[in-house]
């Protein structure tokens, strides 16, 4: 798992757990904070392992120069207790995935290491 | 202590290893009849040039008309290259090497001045997996951003390094000879200026050009043709006809001639270069004369009696040859000698002379018979040995001319006389030379004091 464990796949699956579950998830990214100090939800994940550190240098300088902006500021804030102002807190659709899609890939591309450097060959002789 | 079955596991292999040895056997005595020529045949759209000699390992090779010529930026050709076997749509490059070890085979990807060749070696039976990879590589190839930052720029940087007088020479030679299209640089230099031009963006467009049916050739030595029919349809099926953005720049070469040095702390280089033949050019005294001027000993604990080696005698230390680069409209004669630089000052000043000595009074009757064996053995083991056959085949095909016909070529040499050498040899020296010099240019000479007009 390159991320954290979610049920968010299974969820998907159910409709009526979907709609269920979706203004809870809101309300609860919501509630966690980090938009009202203008951070995604992958600003997040710890960068001190190798694995998120190749990632982060698979960004684009754009989204590399932006995340680390958002990271600063958001320590500016927590160092002065302040919270942004309501306008530029993170708005639901802006809180998209940028990190984890290439942690994933390379968590397939690490599963297929593995598999590769431990197959058994079945001669036919 | 030894178990049985790992003894009857032993003899099993034996047995096997007899009747593969048996295989190979039957692969030579099939030369018989031997097709040194490839056959040229179109399937679904792709021209494919094949050779069959029933021997038990097949290369197959994917050649594009993507050489350093036709690249619209500079270093583009170096990072198709490169981009070669990274992962594509369907799987990644480590699955594709992986797999690839796991038959036995090996992947290859390399370029001359017109065409870029990406090649596999393989056991006989594995065409279809082999056939699938090559296509998906050209049509399918992802050039994704990591790869590049990770992978590609790394290996161009190393290969940059690795480049030696000698090859900045012939590039220089080139490029005084063509200037631009066959003049670019075969690699570019560390002081290239590439960066700006080449990245994963830019590759990717140039494969869209390049990887079309219209533009590549499928050249297969040791592949039934039955195989091929049956399996390069449905692969090669997703190769587009035609590139629907742009076409390559092709404009034809022109010779120029002139003169380059370029001062360099490591190593000594001077290739002086004519204008040679062209491929499919029927001018067999230039190869009869790249045999008389020769260079590279054939013979063990010899310098050899080619007229360069015996003009490299007299400079110890210093190693000249001659070859003919032959191009699809072009071709370049290049002496290159290599070395300390006095002794290469020594060996060009020889070897002018030498070409002078030819142009003056012709050659003896025994020079003559050597330079053509010696014309035919390049000819022939350069097509069956070394593979330049596969490539020269490919490049034929894309430039639309037909595949070399090796026992045609073979009579014209036979048919050289001293008079055709001579007036050929006199035409070289009466006309423009290119010359290049690298290295130490206190000592290097101009072309002037060796004798030859630039």
């Amino acid at each position: 798992m390159p991320v954290a464990p979610s049920l968010y796949n299974a969820a998907v699956k159910r409709p009526w757990l979907m709609s269920m579950l979706k203004p809870l998830a809101g309300w609860y990214a919501n509630a966690a904070g980090y938009r009202q100090m203008g951070l995604r939800a992958d600003d997040l994940i710890l960068e001190e392992n190798e694995t998120v550190l190749k990632a982060l240098s698979r960004l684009s300088p754009k989204e590399s120069y932006d995340r680390i902006y958002r990271i600063r500021r958001a320590t500016q804030l927590s160092l002065q207790h302040k919270l942004l102002p309501r306008a530029e807190w993170t708005k639901p659709e802006e809180d998209v995935p940028y990190l984890s899609p290439i942690l994933e890939q390379m968590a397939i591309e690490s599963k297929e290491k593995a598999a590769l450097d431990t197959l058994t060959i079945l001669k036919k002789h | 202590m030894i178990c049985r079955p790992a003894l009857s596991r032993g003899s099993q292999l034996a047995l096997r290893r007899q009747g593969a040895a048996k295989l190979a056997q039957r692969g030579f005595a099939a030369v018989a009849s031997p097709k040194a020529s490839y056959e040229p045949t179109t399937i679904a759209g792709v021209k494919v040039a094949s050779r069959d000699d029933n021997g038990p390992t097949t290369r197959l090779a994917v050649v594009a008309k993507a050489g350093t010529r036709y690249e619209p930026l500079p270093g583009l050709t170096v990072g198709l290259e490169e981009y070669a076997f990274k992962s594509t749509q369907k799987r990644s490059a480590l699955r594709i090497t992986r797999e690839a070890e796991l038959l036995g085979g090996q992947l290859n990807a390399y370029h001359t001045r017109e065409a870029l060749v990406i090649q596999a070696n393989f056991l006989r039976e594995d065409l279809p997996y082999f056939a699938e990879l090559l296509a998906e590589v050209v049509s399918q190839t992802r050039y994704t951003t990591h790869e590049y930052h990770e992978e590609v720029e790394h290996v161009i940087h190393a290969k940059q390094a690795k480049l030696d007088a000698a090859a900045v020479a012939l590039d220089a030679a080139h490029a005084v000879a063509f200037h631009t299209g066959l003049g670019e640089p075969v690699y570019p230099t560390p002081s290239t200026p590439i960066s700006s031009y080449l990245n994963e963006n830019s590759v990717a467009t140039f494969a869209e050009v390049a990887y079309t049916k219209a533009n590549i050739a499928v050249v297969a030595d040791g592949a039934s043709e039955t195989g091929l029919a049956k399996w390069i349809e449905p692969f090669f099926k997703s190769v587009p006809a035609q590139s629907e953005s742009s076409s390559l720049s092709t404009s034809a070469s022109k010779y120029y001639g002139g003169e380059q040095r370029i001062a360099r702390t490591s190593g000594n280089s001077l290739v002086i270069a004519f204008p040679g033949a062209a491929l499919g050019a029927n001018q067999p005294e230039i190869a009869v004369l790249v045999g008389l001027l020769g260079g590279e000993s054939t013979i063990k604990w010899s310098p050899g009696f080619s007229l360069l080696s015996t003009a490299t005698a007299a400079a110890p230390g210093a190693t000249a040859k001659a070859t003919n680069l032959a191009y699809s409209d072009a071709g370049l004669l290049a002496i290159q000698i290599s070395g300390a630089a006095a002794a290469v000052r020594k060996a060009a000043e020889k070897s002018v002379k030498a070409l002078q000595a030819v142009a003056d009074g012709g050659v003896s009757k025994e020079n003559l018979v050597k330079a053509i064996a010696k014309a035919k053995f390049n000819l022939l083991s350069g097509s069956e040995v070394s593979g330049t056959g596969l490539v020269h085949a490919g490049a034929n095909m894309i430039h639309g001319g037909k595949p070399l016909q090796v026992a045609e070529t073979v009579k014209a040499l036979e048919g050289v006389n001293a008079d055709k050498l001579k007036a050929a040899a006199k035409t070289l020296l009466e006309g423009k030379a290119s010359v290049a010099a690298v290295g130490d240019l206190h000592v290097l000479p101009f072309a002037e004091d060796i004798g030859l007009k630039v």
